[in-house]
């Protein structure tokens, strides 16, 4: 199977989102492996030659971040997050769709607004000088990397998650 | 805003003392409430700072490169209990560190040590060489200079979760404060607790109160509260953390721990002394803030805590 | 008091009405509540200053994604699903095949040790369900096993998934009420094992009701009954590795999700059951499970600020006094509420939700938090399966397209029954918890 077979197979977005989606959660596949090579370094290290990994909880910690927010995005906006769908055999197809609609917009208004204030403690961090324990590594970029990522989330969902509500849910 | 269990000095008495004086200092027209466990420690900078709670503290050491100035206290070699280390401090800060704001968005209510990190073991220790390739628990700052210096296979790990990585084996020691033999039961897991006269480190917090609340309140109340902090909340505060030591002390010995405490001359002080040469030009070369003199600062702290320490 | 009321009411509104996704709902609820307790109302809406719930909540963003702690959450997941593609479920499946299947309602039966073993090596209940879905249901219809007992009893084994360590839940759990891990986790095993007795007892219930539900399968001579046990050693070697290393203390309980995942890694790689592609798909699969996951538990702690600041758990303990009843009732009507509020919530949320209120309230009657913990994890095993909203029966009628939710959980009926009659007895005989804690630890 060639690559761009295997990734319209796997991804049903469309056009130029569908890389976008593969890329990111690239990088979320790619941060989780790295996240088991720490700790079982770290331990192997820590046993066999009596010098753990450096610093192996920050990066844990940074790794993590990276991986939830790198793919929050594509979770959010094709739907993903656990919603208790009781009344939906009660409502007609249009209610539920609006219902999504208000969501969606609840939820990037939600990840925009917090992304704001995100950025700006980042930014104060850096101002401030505040770095990572082992690794001495500035930990406001980290902060404003989450800040730019529920921007995306915000915008993807805004954007690509209505029209998918719209034109695009496999669900109804 | 606090954190910490309960029967923490900071809680069982430092905040109620300092309420019961902001009371009293402005008649009852300013009240001091206690909520607990808002957030992890380091945010409490941030959540007084943006005004979810009125005043907090935290350690200077859970945002690395911010707190720069307030480390020289932390530095082995001060010699000196908490209180006279926290009244010296405080002193210091007003003469030397002020200028360099590394208090930014805060208003500083004290300064404050805990008493001297001890060394908490599962095996006793009779040489500092025995500690070398052992799993040491590090808290970060000053001690992983210490652990670094001692050739410890350093292991980080949050403080509530020391007492079980101790139990299993996962770590051989931890340096911590006396006090923790009884409020981290490091007696059950630790029966070898080795006391160096003035300790290996110090480690120092802040409490801090929001400008913009002081701004709110009537000017006599907010010199009222300055009043009662500053000097005499940052010594009251740093004698507390010494009687939670000399009471962990008591209560180790009661546990049948194996206390050892060494003098002066005792050849593993001798080899301390020799191990730590020159972390203090270490921390004066990593401390770059305008306007102040790291060495002359530091200087002075020693200075003063021990003036402090002959007075009192 | 009422701003508390208000916002409960506000919160099922959005969740059930208005089907938010929960992590939003609460969070939303969360900020405003902690808002309105910082002097919100409705005439200072443009001078409040806005930045300190704002800071509250983007705290709790920025710190909970970079919670150490929390690493367990994809770490356990990526161990379940790499165990899952290395075809070990299917095998740990043939190895309790071998020895029940020619019983009657053997089938079954296998199929809840089977559940019960790969729940050693998984840390969700979802996930041991779906894997034992794929696993057991075609033979067990080969087998001429009705629909409804033959799902009702993957729906109900997928459940120890959370019981029997390790479990992302009790991890969660020994996070929020600062309670040992290693303790939660040994405190699971005897009431797994007993759950997975009491769940043969329920096969064996229905076979003996209606003998045609469960025929019995083909015998396996001993000889191959032996072989098949080869099968198991995999995942044995897996459970050792992490259980023995977090007992033996050669990694805490937090590493033990890394080094887990790094074995099942090692295992899959040993079998050759990794390609390029599957393995992209299981990281990307826990990576999007673990997103869901963490947003709850951000969305719960911006609402348990709000009830913190409100006071809540003070006013429920002064409420609890004032009533002067048995602390063992207390217990119950919490049991009580769990059930109940299990018929809507899924497991975490519900969890995230309820366990900042009634943890200090239960500590403060005396009882122990570890054996609570178990108790609280049985009543969320039970709603799993309860309906409307049993989140173990919607993963296997999504698996399993052609099997109606009603199917199911109509046959669950018997295995609800014995899940409540579990939860008694560890109620109110304590030492089944507690016994291996105690032994270990204490
Ligand atoms: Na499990
Ligand atoms: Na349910």
């Amino acid at each position: 199977m060639s690559f761009v077979a295997w990734l319209k197979a796997h991804y049903d977005e469309k056009g130029p989102i569908r890389w976008l989606a593969f890329l990111l959660e690239l990088i979320a596949a790619v941060m989780l492996m790295v996240l088991m090579l720490i700790t079982c370094v770290d331990v192997v290290g820590r046993y066999v030659f009596n010098k753990p990994l450096p610093g192996s909880i920050e990066l844990t910690e940074i790794g993590m971040a990276i991986l939830i927010f790198a793919a929050m995005p594509v979770v959010t906006w094709r739907g993903g997050h656990i919603v208790v769908d009781l009344l939906d055999r009660y409502l007609s197809t249009f209610v539920v769709k609006c219902l999504s609609l208000l969501s969606a917009i609840v939820i990037s208004g939600s990840f925009y607004y917090l992304g704001h204030r995100i950025y700006q403690l980042g930014e104060r961090s850096i101002r401030r000088g505040e770095v990572t324990e082992f690794l001495g590594i500035s930990s406001g970029y980290i902060v404003q990397y989450i800040a730019i990522m529920s921007w995306a989330t915000a915008l993807g969902m805004i954007t690509y998650g209505v029209y998918r509500i719209f034109f695009q849910d496999k669900s109804n | 805003g606090t954190w910490m269990p309960p029967s923490n000095p900071m809680n069982a008495v430092v905040l109620p003392t300092w309420g019961a004086w902001v009371e009293e200092a402005t008649e009852g027209r300013v009240t001091v409430r206690i909520e607990h466990d808002l957030g992890n420690p380091a945010a409490y900078y941030d959540l007084v700072e943006d005004g979810v709670i009125n005043a907090g503290w935290s350690f200077h050491g859970y945002l690395p490169g911010r707190f720069t100035l307030p480390m020289a206290v932390e530095q082995p070699g001060m010699g000196v209990n908490a209180e006279a280390a926290s009244a010296a401090l405080w002193q210091v800060h007003e003469t030397h560190f002020a200028k360099a704001n590394e208090y930014e968005g805060l208003e500083l209510l004290a300064l404050i040590t805990h008493g001297p990190g001890q060394l908490h073991t599962r095996e006793p220790i009779n040489s500092l060489r025995d500690l070398r390739n052992k799993r040491i628990r590090i808290g970060g700052g000053v001690q992983s200079a210490l652990g670094e210096r001692m050739e410890v296979t350093a292991v980080a790990a949050p403080g509530p979760r020391v007492y079980e990585m101790l139990q299993q084996g996962v770590i051989d020691g931890v340096f911590m404060p006396a006090q923790e033999q009884r409020s981290l039961r490091l007696d059950e897991v630790a029966p070898n607790l080795t006391l160096f006269p003035g300790g290996l480190y110090l480690g120092s917090f802040a409490m801090f109160i929001d400008p913009e609340f002081m701004e709110q309140l009537e000017p006599r109340d907010a010199d009222a509260i300055r009043s009662v902090s500053g000097l005499k909340l940052s010594a009251m505060a740093g004698k507390e953390w010494d009687q939670a030591d000399i009471d962990g002390i008591a209560y180790a010995r009661e546990k049948g721990v194996n206390v050892i405490e060494l003098d002066e001359n005792h050849p593993m002080v001798q080899e301390f002394n020799q191990l730590i040469q020159g972390m203090d030009d270490a921390w004066v070369a990593s401390v770059q803030r305008a306007g102040v003199d790291a060495a002359a600062a530091l200087a002075d702290l020693r200075r003063l805590a021990l003036e402090y320490a002959e007075q009192n | 008091m009422s701003v508390i009321l208000i916002g409960f009411v506000v919160l099922l509104l959005l969740i059930i009405v208005v089907r938010m996704p929960i992590a939003f709902a609460m969070g939303l609820v969360g900020f405003f509540g902690f808002a309105v307790m910082m002097g919100l109302s409705w005439d200072n809406w443009d001078t409040f200053r806005w930045t300190g719930p704002m800071s509250m909540a983007a705290n709790r963003v920025v710190s909970t994604v970079q919670n150490y702690s929390l690493s367990v959450i994809p770490l356990f997941i990526l161990m379940g699903n790499l165990v899952m593609r290395s075809g070990l479920s299917q095998e740990l499946y043939q190895a309790s095949n071998a020895f029940l299947g020619h019983k009657k309602g053997g089938l079954a039966m296998a199929t809840v040790v089977a559940c019960g073993g790969f729940s050693a090596i998984s840390g969700s209940s979802l996930a041991t369900s779906a894997t034992m879905s794929k696993v057991a249901m075609p033979s067990m219809r080969k087998y001429g096993y009705s629909d409804s007992l033959a799902t009702a009893t993957i729906a109900a084994g997928g459940s120890l998934g959370i019981l029997i360590p390790p479990s992302v839940i009790l991890v969660v759990y020994g996070l929020l009420t600062e309670t040992s891990i290693r303790e939660l986790f040994a405190a699971g095993f005897i009431p797994g094992f007993i759950a997975i007795l009491f769940y043969l007892g329920a096969v064996q219930y229905v076979v003996w009701r209606n003998p045609s539900a469960g025929p019995a399968g083909d015998r396996t001579p001993w000889r191959e009954r032996l072989i098949a046990l080869r099968g198991v050693l995999g995942v044995l070697a897996l459970f050792v590795i992490v259980m023995g290393g977090i007992y033996l203390g050669i990694f805490t309980p937090t590493e033990a999700a890394g080094i887990g995942a790094g074995g099942a890694f090692v295992i899959a790689l040993m079998r050759k059951s990794l390609t390029w592609s599957s393995l992209f798909d299981t990281l990307t699969d826990t990576a999007r499970t673990s997103v869901m996951l963490l947003v709850v538990v951000i969305g719960a702690l911006i609402f348990s600020d709000f009830i913190n600041r409100a006071g809540l758990p003070d006013i429920l303990l002064s409420f609890v006094n004032s009533l002067d009843v048995q602390p063992i009732v207390v217990i119950l009507v919490i049991v009580g509420i769990y059930l109940i509020l299990g018929m809507v919530f899924e497991s975490l949320s519900m969890m995230l939700l309820t366990i900042p209120i009634f943890y200090p309230l239960v500590a403060a009657l005396g009882y122990d938090l570890v054996w609570f913990g178990i108790v609280v994890v049985i009543a969320i095993e039970i709603s799993l399966i309860t309906p409307p909203v049993g989140m173990n029966v919607f993963v296997l009628s999504a698996v399993l397209r052609d099997v109606k939710t009603s199917t199911i959980f109509k046959g669950v009926g018997p295995f609800w029954v014995a899940d409540i009659l579990r939860l008694l007895l560890i109620i109110f005989v304590v030492q089944i918890s507690l016994f291996l804690p105690t032994l270990l630890y204490r």
